[in-house]
């Protein structure tokens, strides 16, 4: 499922990013791999705060959809 | 030869803290040749020897983004002599990853483990040995931010960097195997593929590269087309077996192997709650109701410590301008009184005498004073024979007896010009023209370092990406992202430093909108327009200032919306990816550097630009055709008079087609107070005794509706282009003419429309009648409104 319904402070793994462009890259190279476990720490106006290996990573609403957990 | 060291890593690392302490102060800042990329480097303290390169921040050597493809190329290219490699200790597993693609590049490699107080304060322990063991590289630890281990680090990269010196063309460093199973024997077999065909160094990195389809490196590499087409065969192998694509296959494989050598290195103590700091102050930060006021409060915080009158930036600013630049000032602690009189008082009474005076000779019953730069009279008295003789006796008040009195530089030039006895022509060029250009690019420094200052500590301490996280669901309803809000706050102090903010938004489409979008703010130097116009013509309407920062945000709200439905402009925002780094206390030290850095950048460009704009103002406002040198009161024989006529045309549906009208906008250009200060010296020879007077009456000698022509006057040189620096930066940031010209046409566009629609629909409805000027605006608002209003294009991408 989208990493955007997932409620906060929930921890889950990731599946894998939809796509194929240059977000999903620098996605990777922050850690959204399969396999990571990342933790949902806020939601900021439709935008998510995903903690993953320890840093914080704002993504947009749109974004989190394509990112699977 | 000079051996250079590259400073590579994370964003938000402590990359710049420890720069600034290899290299001391000694920094050049600059851009990368071609893109809007900064460029840093310095010497090693002490070794002038050894240049330290500066990269841009990056989370990995993929071809994605500019800053990405800076680093790389240089890396690639001009094969520094060895790579620092700064990690965030407290962040490991993340800053490995770049490490790993550094380790392929066939360079030496130093990592650098930084924050490594804070690692030892949560509890948590690195293996540093066990570490470079595993990395097959020196690992050192160090705190860039208290200097720890520094030296050690630098020693470490210069001992690899002379490895190489000493062994002529070194043996690559034995790169960690990092890649498993079917993608390591797929990379084997490229690698083998390619003996030959590239330089033995990097035949790894090559091999990586080739399996990543990476076109731009493939294509720098020279890789013969054949041995692709062989290959491919193989990468498509390993993609169906892993199920996904070559490039993240890769990607994974890093972390995992990253996950692994820190598992056996590093050790987190256990005592570590899941929610940080950071994360607690992010809760206040960004809170649903709270985000909002809080960020209101600190942008008021900046605005008053920068342009609030009475605030310490209209202080200094004036210190500056009239003191320090201009007739002198006392040195602090050293003012005394005389006669119960402080030094303001006594200039003050002497003005006023001067004023009684020169009334009484010139047979007028009244007396004024008005304020310099508006042009507003604050005192006004009778005149009569006594006062008169009074006055006459007054002594101009020494400075000197009221304390320790430092002459201004303009004093200065002054005096030393009377001195040398050079003609009168010379010191009006020296003085007027020439310094007062300096002094014109001068007079802002204190404003520009404020904000500056103000925004780099707000950078520096990591609230900077929670404003960009706040504002993003607003922006985003006009087609940009949260980060397009930032040049716009920026904009508030100045239009130069906002137009560079801008480098921060990734999409090239959206940081162009910003870029044209951000200077209808209005900046400091546009207030001095709005205070002088509502003192003289809008004394009553109060709501006047105000309005102008409305309008400017729905010049904003609209402009975007109506070039987002243009094709070139249009699509969905940007995807908004960003690291919040943990909240930190930024060093002075850095703050100050990271101010100086851009105020310097500033002053260079700004003296390049506006000294010369002076000298050339100065010139053709104080001579004929024939050279002759005129008085203030010829103004109308100079060249000025006839270019502004020539000029007047373009201005006439807007209310003030005149050659003073045409002069003052064109030279607000140069920089926005100009308009103010121009006016003055133009209406010098309308009727009235002051300033102000003068001012109402060129405007009323427009036609019958001045206050509409004033309102106009006004929004023209509040909207259109920013001033010539500005408009500067904005071609250097846009990064070509076209583009640099589109923003320049598109702002002159709307202050034109603006203040002719205001001006001839106002008229209109005061009664003036109708005219072809009025259907003309009436037809080009109904132009703009469908602009705005049409159906977005559906695009195909």
């Amino acid at each position: 499922m989208p990493l955007s319904q997932i409620e906060i402070g929930k921890r889950c793994r990731i599946k894998g990013v939809t796509g194929d462009d240059a977000v999903r890259h620098r996605l990777g190279a922050l850690g959204f791999v399969e396999g990571m476990e990342v933790e949902i720490v806020a939601e900021v106006g439709g935008n998510f705060v995903v903690g993953v290996l320890g840093s914080r990573v704002a993504v947009d609403g749109a974004l989190a959809k394509r990112i699977l957990v | 030869m000079s051996i250079k060291i590259a400073l590579a890593g994370n964003p938000n690392c402590g990359k710049t803290t420890l720069f600034n302490d290899l290299t001391g102060s000694d920094q050049y800042v600059g851009n990368w040749p071609g893109v809007t990329v900064e460029k840093k480097d310095g010497l090693l303290a002490g070794r002038k020897d050894v240049v330290i390169q500066d990269l841009p921040g990056i989370y990995s050597l993929s071809p994605y983004s500019l800053e990405e493809v800076v680093a790389r190329n240089y890396l690639v290219n001009e094969k520094p002599d060895a790579i620092l490699n700064i990690i965030d200790g407290s962040n490991l597993e993340r800053n490995l990853y770049l490490t790993t693609q550094l380790l392929e590049l066939g360079l030496p490699v130093v990592v650098a483990v930084n924050m490594i107080d804070v690692v030892r304060r949560n509890g948590d322990r690195l293996d540093a040995a066990k570490l470079s063991k595993k990395l097959g590289c020196p690992v050192a630890e160090i705190s860039a931010l208290t200097g720890e281990g520094t030296k050690e680090a630098a020693a470490l990269a210069l001992e690899a960097a002379g490895a190489v010196a000493e062994h002529g063309k070194a043996r690559p460093p034995d790169a960690p195997h990092v890649f498993s199973g079917s993608v390591e024997h797929a990379l084997a077999h490229i690698e083998e593929s390619l003996h030959g065909a590239v330089e033995n160094a990097t035949s790894r990195w090559a091999a990586i590269k080739v399996f990543e389809r990476d076109a731009k490196a493939i294509e720098a590499l020279n890789v013969p087309a054949d041995i692709l087409a062989h290959v491919e065969e193989h990468i498509r192998d390993c993609e169906k077996e892993m199920e996904d694509d070559a490039e993240s296959i890769i990607t994974a494989q890093r972390y995992e192997y990253i996950g692994k050598i820190v598992g056996e290195t590093f050790k987190r103590s256990a005592r570590r709650a899941s929610t940080t700091l950071s994360d607690k102050i992010d809760k206040i930060v960004t809170h649903r109701i709270l985000a909002l006021p809080i960020f209101i409060l600190s942008l008021c915080a900046m605005w008053w410590l920068a342009v609030a009158e009475g605030g310490p930036g209209t202080k200094l600013t004036d210190w500056a301008n009239d003191e320090f630049l201009g007739d002198g000032w006392h040195l602090p602690f050293t003012a005394r009184e005389v006669d119960g009189k402080d030094y303001e008082t006594a200039t003050g009474d002497y003005a006023k005498a001067k004023a009684t005076v020169e009334a009484w000779e010139a047979g007028r019953k009244k007396a004024f004073v008005e304020d310099e730069e508006t042009g507003e009279v604050s005192e006004e008295w009778d005149v009569d024979e006594t006062a008169y003789k009074a006055a006459k006796d007054a002594k101009e008040p020494d400075p000197s007896d009221y304390g320790v009195w430092i002459p201004g530089i303009g004093a200065l030039i002054g005096g030393g010009l009377e001195k040398l006895g050079v003609g009168e022509t010379v010191v009006s060029l020296v003085k007027d023209g020439a310094w007062g250009g300096v002094a014109t690019v001068l007079g802002f420094v204190p404003v520009i370092c404020i904000v500056f200052l103000f925004l780099a500590f707000l950078e520096d301490c990591g609230y900077m990406a929670r404003v960009a996280l706040i504002m993003d669901r607003i922006f985003r309803k006009f087609g940009l992202s949260g980060k397009s809000f930032i040049p716009m706050i920026v904009g508030k102090g100045c239009g130069v430093p906002a137009v560079m903010a801008a480098r921060t938004i990734e999409s090239e489409r959206d940081r162009r909108m910003t870029i044209i979008l951000s200077t209808f703010i209005p900046c400091g130097a546009k207030t001095v327009i709005i205070a002088m116009f509502s003192a003289v013509f809008f004394r009553e309407m109060w709501y006047v200032a105000p309005l102008m920062d409305v309008i400017a945000i729905a010049i904003v709200m609209l402009g975007g919306i109506a070039l987002k439905k243009s094709s070139v402009f249009a699509g969905e925002a940007a995807p908004f990816v960003m690291e919040l780094p943990a909240y930190h206390m930024p060093t002075l030290r850095g703050v100050f550097i990271h101010t100086w850095n851009r105020v310097k950048g500033y002053v260079f460009k700004a003296g390049m630009i506006i000294f010369p704009a002076c000298v050339f103002l100065w010139f053709i406002m104080h001579f004929d055709w024939s050279f002759n040198l005129l008085s203030d009161e010829e103004i109308e024989r100079s060249m000025l008079h006839d270019m502004g006529t020539w000029m007047a045309w373009f201005f006439a549906p807007l209310g003030f087609g005149s050659w003073q009208g045409a002069a003052a906008s064109v030279s607000a250009e140069i920089a926005k107070e100009q308009a103010t200060a121009t006016l003055g010296l133009v209406a010098a020879n309308m009727d009235g005794a002051t300033t102000a007077a003068h001012v109402s009456n060129l405007f009323a000698s427009f036609g019958d509706f001045p206050k509409l022509s004033a309102m106009s006057f006004m929004l023209f040189n509040l909207f259109v282009p920013p001033c010539m620096v500005a408009i500067a930066v904005t071609f250097r940031e846009m990064g070509s003419k076209k583009w640099g010209w589109f923003a320049v046409g598109f702002q002159l566009l709307v202050g034109y429309v603006l203040a002719m629609s205001v001006y001839q629909i106002g008229v209109f409805v005061a009664g003036g009648g109708f005219g072809f000027w009025t259907a003309a605006a009436i037809l080009v608002d109904i132009w703009c409104l469908w602009m705005i209003f049409r159906p977005a294009r559906k695009i195909v991408r």
